[in-house]
């Protein structure tokens, strides 16, 4: 999903508040000034789609084989902050953080088959939980099964909502992932993918330093 | 000296003298050769000992949808007692609001979990606190004991068996053997010829018919493990002198732990229970150090003949046997007259089913030998102890089976079908991780015969459509779920000169359709129409990638001329339910060793290989079909505001009745029908859709998540043109579309855009 889409998505079920979500998307879009990217209007009322530039044609995650080149540089975020950073802040619950914490005992200690258990045990709790998702890609990158890693992530990214702190993290496992095979075009998309949201994110005002975005692969952690 | 005069005497003499000395020698010579023997063979005895299979454990957590009533039930199942007061391991009690638990201890994979003393809260939506008690610390998460659900012995000798230390098993036990058994064990050195004696006298006094033996217990130990069952004289001296030799290198500890884990105790079909760990869940379902004074006395009092003394066929021959080994225990001050007076008024207290044995849960246990036999060698498996924990999870399990316990004989009835004609096979997965939490393949659920839930490859039928139109949904330049499709007859040329003329199966037709209708009502007509027009190899590989190898590239396949188990169809339904990630389905999590050394963990396996955006076109549609379709009868039981997905499936003649669904949670499959492959008269909405829609109450399956996912963009629609909608329109329904394939025009309702605020809002930034 792209970070517009909500909005999108808002004004969809409020047709009244589409004009006021559309001014705020505008400002926000000349303040970051990204002149390249234009502003999409209504999606679901477009009568074709958005003009964008032509080495970025849109290129859904969900595509297979994944390897394609990845989405254009996202739209500047409404409010990057308004997203959950870590799974504390996201309202897993107290089962789950524990896991959660004990699995990261279990990194720390290179532990990373014991750690990926823990998190196991979580997402059947949670199954539908982005940012285990997220630490079991990034146990299977440690643990080098880099197929499993890449699905992970990709995974992880489906069940995000657009939360771009996840997707940060995810491409960045993807890009580490993919990279494993060498300098592919597929990971160079990726790490370019990565690129753009903390760029964006970074201009947007955000953090990106902190939190699960500054995660590179098996370090980090959206866990607490 | 002694003068032997006659010659004959004295050569008799000599030859005796001979003869002994050269017997004496032979004896000497065979007994070191038996000494050798007994050495290595004791030494070389191994235990069988068959893999032991467990449930997944049931986890406690606030927040956990689970009700007091419900964790009772589990408590029970896994032997745990109701008391008053928390007594010790696998107790509870139930005080005030409050549930109280004095969980047992138990070695998981990543660690031993202690004994734990937890007072447990709950509400309305689960339970609401853990904390243990005598404390105000709060619990987030722990696991109770998983239950023991089977082993895989090995076949040809049947012999089963939980292996028990001396040092843990409860002092009360050995003692009462050895009181009742063998009362001079401590002091004799492998035979007691007080014993003989007093058994021959007490036979020569009671005649024929019941006769005492004057065997010591390792007598019986090297009879049981070494000696056939023959009754006879060269027999019994060898086991005596076996029995001596024995004692000259076996310490008599390791005799009685020996002697404690070989006694056979009980037959359950082909398999024989060995030992008292292993006796202690087959009759009590709980572990030796929780059994009571009267329960030991039963085990003990058994070990003289579990044929005769079977205490779920002779209950009241064993009661006389257990209060008489009771008085034995008091004789020998191992408890006191009150305690076996309190001792004797106590029920058998046996379980009547046998929840320790394959016979439970015999599809399940099927799978999972099937499962582990490509990871572990057959030998082992029957007999290093491994302890393999799987994904069955007891309590869908059990409403699977209840399901199709209760109501196969009401679609009989209903339908006037003989009863017992129909047979039944039911699948229930998780939608992430794909484990495979229950599975049925009988409608006797405790059969552990042909397994209908893996075996029993039948066409699939309607189940196949969804992956029909998920290939033109993959495809939106040509299709969305409003596409109008013709339902008029077809009439296909086949290479081999045959026609292929497929009806609707209400012989009726329909006009134009949008898309998802003729989904939701199971049309056959527009699905072969859209089947062929995107290909019969395309929807071959979106089945191949849902995870079923092989189904014939034909245009019947579009309506599910697919052989498919039950099991199979979870498996590609699963594929749609977690958004088109496969993961092969599972049934082992993890194999350790009999020391509770990990082994083996089997993570599952994600692999995203159905495109995203089309499988959520595709789910929505397959919502229709419980909402308006053929499924629709499932609203009536499914909870309110709750979005399930699902189809009905059904074959020529109605000779399968399917239906396989999921919500956001739990992936479901039904198949009913009968072994001959007659009609049943049942179509998937009359038949297995009952199953499935209680199955998915009682499971407290959720619904789907209804946000659409990246690619995927909404848009109000008229739903008489499928073209957008505006305020103009009347009617106005909200559908999903691959992003940039929404349709390009105004409905006619439509006021068709110049004057709306929109346009104008438009023209400005333009």
């Amino acid at each position: 999903m792209t970070p517009f889409s909500n909005l999108a998505a808002a004004g969809k079920r409020c047709l009244p508040c589409l004009p006021v979500a559309l001014l705020i998307t505008l400002l926000l879009a000349a303040c970051v000034a990204q002149p390249t990217v234009p502003t999409r209007s209504e999606p679901s009322q477009q009568t074709q789609p958005p003009a964008l530039p032509p080495t970025t044609a849109p290129a859904p995650a969900t595509t297979l084989p994944p390897l394609q080149p990845a989405p254009p540089p996202s739209h500047p975020l409404p409010s990057a902050e308004s997203f959950p950073k870590t799974l504390a802040a996201a309202g897993a619950g107290p089962a789950v953080l524990a896991l959660a914490k004990r699995a990261q005992t279990f990194r720390s200690a290179d532990r990373h088959q014991d750690a990926l258990g823990q998190y196991q045990r979580a997402l059947r709790i949670e199954p539908k939980n982005a940012f285990v998702w997220q630490a079991i890609a990034e146990t299977h990158l440690a643990l080098h099964n880099v197929e499993q890693a890449e699905s992970a992530a990709r995974k992880s990214n489906s069940l995000a909502r657009g939360n771009p702190w996840l997707e940060l993290g995810n491409w960045r496992v993807i890009a580490a992932a993919l990279g494993v095979y060498g300098n592919s075009p597929a990971a160079q998309a990726a790490r370019t993918r990565a690129d753009e949201i903390s760029t964006v994110l970074a201009a947007s005002g955000a953090n990106v330093s902190g939190g699960a975005a500054a995660a590179l692969p098996a370090s980090s952690s959206a866990v607490p | 000296m002694i003068r032997i005069k006659s010659p004959l005497l004295r050569w008799l003499l000599i030859g005796l003298a001979i003869s002994f000395s050269v017997g004496l020698l032979g004896l000497s010579l065979w007994l070191v050769r038996l000494d050798q023997d007994v050495r290595a063979r004791y030494a070389g005895v191994r235990w069988v000992l068959p893999a032991q299979v467990y449930a997944s454990p049931l986890e406690l957590y606030p927040g956990a949808r689970i009700t007091v009533t419900e964790l009772r039930r589990e408590l029970e199942r896994l032997g745990y007692r109701a008391s008053d007061e928390l007594t010790g391991p696998g107790t509870f009690a139930l005080a005030g609001s409050e549930l109280r638990i004095d969980t047992r201890a138990f070695a998981f994979w990543d660690g031993v979990q202690p004994e734990m003393r937890l007072a447990i809260k709950s509400d309305a939506s689960g339970l609401s606190a853990i904390r243990a008690m005598g404390s105000d610390a709060a619990i987030d998460l722990l696991r109770l004991d998983p239950m023991l659900i089977g082993s895989i012995y090995p076949s040809h000798s049947g012999e089963d068996r939980v292996l028990v230390k001396l040092s843990e098993v409860p002092p009360l036990l050995p003692a009462t053997l050895i009181r009742v058994e063998d009362r001079a064990f401590a002091d004799h050195f492998g035979i007691s010829p007080k014993g003989i004696l007093r058994a021959a006298v007490s036979n020569l006094f009671s005649g024929r018919g019941r006769k005492q033996g004057g065997s010591t217990l390792t007598q019986q130990l090297i009879k049981n493990l070494f000696l056939s069952n023959e009754q006879s004289y060269g027999r019994k001296i060898n086991e005596a002198l076996m029995a001596i030799l024995l004692e000259r290198h076996v310490s008599k500890d390791d005799i009685l732990e020996a002697y404690l884990n070989e006694v056979w105790l009980g037959q359950d079909g082909s398999r024989a229970i060995h030992g008292f760990g292993l006796a202690s869940q087959f009759y009590f379902n709980k572990p030796l150090n929780e059994l009571r004074p009267a329960e030991i006395a039963l085990l003990v009092g058994i070990a003289k003949g579990p044929t005769v003394y079977n205490p779920r066929k002779s209950p009241e021959r064993v009661k006389n046997r257990r209060d008489l080994v009771l008085q034995l225990m008091e004789d020998g001050g191992l408890i006191r007259d009150d305690e076996r007076e309190a001792e004797a008024l106590m029920p058998l207290g046996v379980l009547n089913s046998v929840t320790g044995g394959v016979e439970r849960y015999p599809a399940f246990i099927d799978l999972v030998r099937r499962q582990i036999k490509g990871l572990y060698r057959e030998e082992d498996l029957g007999s290093e102890g491994l302890r393999i924990f799987t994904t069955l999870d007891p309590r869908a399990q059990e409403r699977l089976e209840a399901r199709i316990i209760a109501d196969l004989p009401d679609l009989e009835k209903n339908r006037q079908l003989k009863p017992g004609s129909l047979q039944a096979a039911g699948v229930v997965t998780s939608v992430e991780g794909g484990e495979v939490l229950a599975m049925v393949g009988d409608r006797n659920v405790r059969y552990p015969g042909f397994n209908r839930a893996l075996d029993s490859r039948r066409p699939i039928g309607s189940l196949a459509k969804p992956f029909v139109y998920l290939a033109a949904l993959a495809d939106p330049s040509r299709y969305n779920l409003y596409s109008s499709i013709a339902d008029e007859p077809i009439d296909l040329k086949m290479p081999n000169g045959s026609h292929w003329a497929p009806k609707n199966y209400d012989h009726k037709l329909h006009g134009n359709v949008p898309l998802h209708v003729a989904l939701a009502k199971s049309y056959n007509l527009p699905t072969v129409r859209i089947g062929l027009d995107i290909g019969v190899d395309r929807v071959h590989d979106l089945i191949e990638a849902a995870g079923l190898q092989g189904p014939p590239r034909l245009p019947s396949m579009f309506l599910g001329a697919i052989d498919a188990s039950p099991l199979d169809v979870a498996q590609i339904y699963s594929t749609l339910a977690a958004s088109g990630y496969l993961t092969p389905l599972l049934a082992i999590r993890e194999v350790m060793t009999k020391e509770g050394q990990p082994l083996s963990r089997y993570s599952f396996q994600l692999k995203q290989t159905l495109p995203e955006g089309p499988v959520y076109l595709t789910t929505w549609a397959m919502q229709k079909v419980i909402e308006f379709g053929t499924g629709r009868w499932a609203v009536s039981v499914l909870p309110a505001g709750q979005k399930f997905a699902g189809k009905t499936g059904t074959t020529d003649d109605a000779r399968d009745s399917w239906f396989a669904g999921f919500g956001s949670d739990r992936v479901a499959v039904v198949w009913v029908g009968r072994d001959d492959n007659k009609p049943v008269g049942l179509d998937g909405a009359a038949g297995a859709l009952r199953i499935w829609g209680r199955l998915m109450r009682d499971l407290d399956a959720r619904g789907i998540d209804l946000t659409p996912p990246a690619g995927v963009e909404e848009a109000q629609i008229d739903p008489v043109s499928g073209l957008l909608a505006d305020a103009g329109c009347a009617a106005q329904v909200t559908v999903p579309f691959l992003s940039g394939a929404l349709p390009k025009d105004y409905a006619p309702c439509a006021n068709a855009g110049q004057s709306s605020p929109l346009e104008w809002l438009k023209d400005i930034f333009r």
